[in-house]
């Protein structure tokens, strides 16, 4: 990491854009005339440029959050703004799917019969606006960037599951999005490969500041990568606690160590339990 | 234990490794001693531990599928080997080693050491690099395995593995020759020996009631190879190739007009719910009703003998694609559509670019069992209508009773097709390389 990303790493003065103001939501789904009630009067604002961890138990209506941001779904009633813009809300229920915010999947979702390269070209290649050498430059310079040289022509399903999320970050930053929504990418992963991954993104991130809202339910995940923690209860999902996470940035894995992690990790592991047992206690399906 | 230090430090990847993490992992080492000629490991043996030499020498021989350059190398004191242990999803070994003189060497169990990495991140993934740059360079891994060593930046392949790319022709080569080596083609050869065994005894030796008017396999394999055949067909007669040919011919229009019509059709029909709710229903009432009761009406409607024949090879065909092609299209996961979207794809660019590839696995599987059952439809058309053609010659064969010409038809229906079969799964290879790759590879 260079001392010019590292002097500036912590501030978020310098971003502008991707502020996420989410007011009032609410879903509730009603498939067959049992209304469920996923998300209920959620009020989250983002700050530009933040990494925002959305913590909850399995099934607690993250993901249903993450969906109506990405527009994939509707929302009952309240609405969603990006940089002051109207994404859902009164008189619109569903946001368009755009390229100014991209979801990285729980399972991945690179095009497996396009090769690495292909596939992070693939955005601008769409849009159409620059010429193919152009995007492809690009695309090979960000390839190299993240370390993912040499495996351009290779197919997602050649390289390790830690390579293919690598692959699918850069393909998303291709796009220069405002914000990156991830819905717990790293839940396949294990334990050794995920800590690399972390680091990964961190050092991604400082390159380049994007608004990130990230759906886990892993608490050291949540605290390592975030600026705060947003903790939801379970179903129906509302923020519960919001932590902030004072430990510096830029970090590296010997935060993982240091008391105060333990103390937040300590914090936030009594209000997640207790969401869990709730959960639990509900028998919710996992979604 | 100074010894042991010593040793430790001069193996490549140990180098510069703090003093007191070095004591920790020669903690865990154990020592072993192996006489001239004793094997220390197999090929596709559990890999818990890796080893580096302390005196002697070991003879170390990589498996086939390594995609290494070399494959036999010696290893002498300092030099370590057996680090599959260490690989994350590699648990056998990838080679055979023994030692070639009274050899000592010194085990570490992988896992072991791995977790002592983890108490030290930092040296931890210097050496973990170490152990990826060199197993890259001295064995030429598949990109594959060096991704698996934990924390590798890969950056540092890059270089080195440009020149190792897995071409299709020597996975083709690689694929021949452990096919060679497995049971498979000496059982398949057992199961036609088989067969033919049966129809000779049954037909020559023990001459069955029920199997009289049968020709045995000598009468029918002298008759198809004779120069000048008893009943006018071999294979140096022109009017057998007419045959083939004009069934071929017919195949091809149908199967081709079926792919044409049945893909796109299958297409929308997995895309669009309106259009599917349109459609679907009468074309599953129609799907079921099998190819022979079509055929009076398939004479009524068309003229000639020729278009009933093509029609009622290409009903079946189409049936096939069609469904295997929407089932194509509903079992894409909705996260690529969704990625695509995202992505800025508009609905038509998603359509080309998510839909048509991701259906093309089933697209496959559909085509091969269309081909499948044009050919079955092909001799149901020819033995009603049609002159020439493989089904022709079977039935008329019969009528004229000339028994012979009738198993040589068979035998011929059965090469003929197998090989247009083999030719549309080539076809599939070809377009979804991404999938040959991957399985080449297996699941990971």
């Amino acid at each position: 990491m260079s001392a010019v990303i590292e002097e500036n790493v912590g501030s978020l003065a310098d971003v502008t854009s991707g502020a996420i103001n989410i007011k009032d939501v609410v879903k509730i789904y009603d498939p067959d005339g049992a209304a469920v009630m996923a998300v209920d009067h959620c009020s989250i604002d983002i700050p530009a440029g933040e990494i925002c961890m959305i913590v909850g138990p399995s099934g607690c209506g993250k993901t249903t959050l993450l969906n109506a941001i990405a527009g994939f779904h509707d929302i009952t009633s309240g609405s969603i703004h990006l940089d002051g813009e109207l994404l859902c809300g009164p008189g619109k229920p569903q946001a368009k799917p755009g390229s100014d915010r991209i979801v990285v999947f729980q399972n991945g979702a690179l095009f497996p019969w396009k090769t690495n390269l292909d596939n992070i070209a693939f955005g601008p290649m769409m849009v159409g606006n620059q010429s193919k050498a152009e995007i492809y430059d690009k695309a090979r310079s960000m390839m190299a960037d993240a370390g993912l040289s040499g495996t351009e022509n290779n197919f997602p399903g050649e390289v390790s599951s830690g390579l293919r999320r690598r692959v699918e970050i850069v393909r998303a930053l291709m796009n220069d999005p405002k914000v990156l929504l991830f819905d717990e990418p790293y839940r396949a992963l294990d334990s050794l490969t995920k800590s690399v991954m972390h680091e990964a993104l961190l050092e991604i991130y400082y390159r380049n500041k994007v608004t990130i809202f990230f759906i886990t339910h892993d608490l050291e995940e949540a605290i390592f990568l975030g600026h705060r923690l947003i903790i939801m209860s379970s179903r129906p999902c509302k923020p519960k606690k919001i932590m902030e996470v004072d430990i510096p940035h830029p970090r590296d894995y010997s935060v993982l160590t240091s008391p105060r992690f333990r103390e937040l990790m300590n914090e936030a592991k009594d209000v997640v339990h207790e969401e869990a047992q709730k959960a639990f206690d509900a028998g919710e399906k996992e979604g | 234990m100074d010894q042991l230090v010593d040793l430790l430090k001069s193996a490549m990847p140990f180098r510069m490794v703090p003093d007191n993490l070095i004591r920790d992992i020669a903690g865990i080492c154990t020592q072993h001693s192996f006489a001239a000629g004793e094997n220390i490991y197999n090929l596709g043996d559990t890999a818990d531990d890796v080893y580096i030499v302390s005196s002697g020498s070991v003879q170390h021989i990589l498996g086939v599928d390594s995609g290494t350059s070399q494959h036999e190398k010696t290893m002498r004191s300092g030099d370590i080997f057996g680090w599959a242990a260490v690989l994350e999803g590699q648990n056998t070994r990838l080679a055979a080693t023994s030692s070639k003189e009274p050899t000592e060497v010194i085990r570490i169990n992988g896992k072991e050491l791995t977790r002592l990495f983890k108490t030290d991140p930092a040296v931890g993934d210097v050496v973990m690099t170490r152990f990826a740059t060199m197993i890259n360079k001295e064995f030429y891994v598949p990109r594959t395995i060096s991704d698996q060593v934990p924390g590798f930046k890969q950056a540092l392949v890059a270089k080195s593995l440009q020149g190792s790319e897995v071409t299709t022709m020597a996975l083709t080569v690689y694929r021949i020759s452990t096919w060679l080596k497995s049971p498979r083609p000496y059982l398949m050869l057992i199961g036609f020996a088989f067969v033919l065994g049966f129809w000779y005894l049954s037909v020559e030796v023990w001459k069955l009631p029920r199997f009289v008017d049968m020709p045995g396999p000598t009468e029918v394999f002298t008759e198809w190879f004779s120069e000048d055949p008893y009943y006018g067909l071999s294979i140096y007669t022109p009017e057998y190739y007419k045959h083939i040919g004009i069934s071929l011919q017919r195949i091809a229009f149908a199967f081709f007009l079926a792919t044409g019509l049945g893909v796109p059709l299958g297409l929308f029909l997995g895309w669009s719910k309106s259009f599917r709710e349109f459609i679907f229903p009468l074309f599953e009432v129609l799907r079921p009703i099998p190819v022979l009761a079509w055929v009076p009406l398939a004479i009524i409607i068309f003229s000639g003998s020729e278009t009933p024949v093509i029609f009622l090879t290409f009903l079946a065909s189409f049936f096939a694609t069609t469904l295997n092609t929407m089932l194509g299209v509903e079992s894409i996961d909705e996260s690529y559509s969704r990625a695509a979207y995202c992505l800025g794809a508009s609905r038509w660019q998603t359509f080309i670019h998510v839909v048509i590839p991701g259906a093309m696995p089933y697209i496959f599987t559909g085509l091969q069992i269309s081909i499948g059952v044009a050919w079955f439809s092909l001799v149901a058309g020819e033995m009603v209508s049609g002159q020439y053609g493989l089904g022709y010659l079977i039935n008329t064969a019969y009528m004229m009773i000339e028994y012979p010409k009738i198993i040589i038809g068979m035998i011929t229906l059965g090469v003929v097709g197998y090989t247009t079969s083999a030719m549309v799964r080539m076809m599939g290879d070809y377009l979804m390389q991404w999938r040959v790759r991957e399985l080449a590879l297996g699941d990971n």
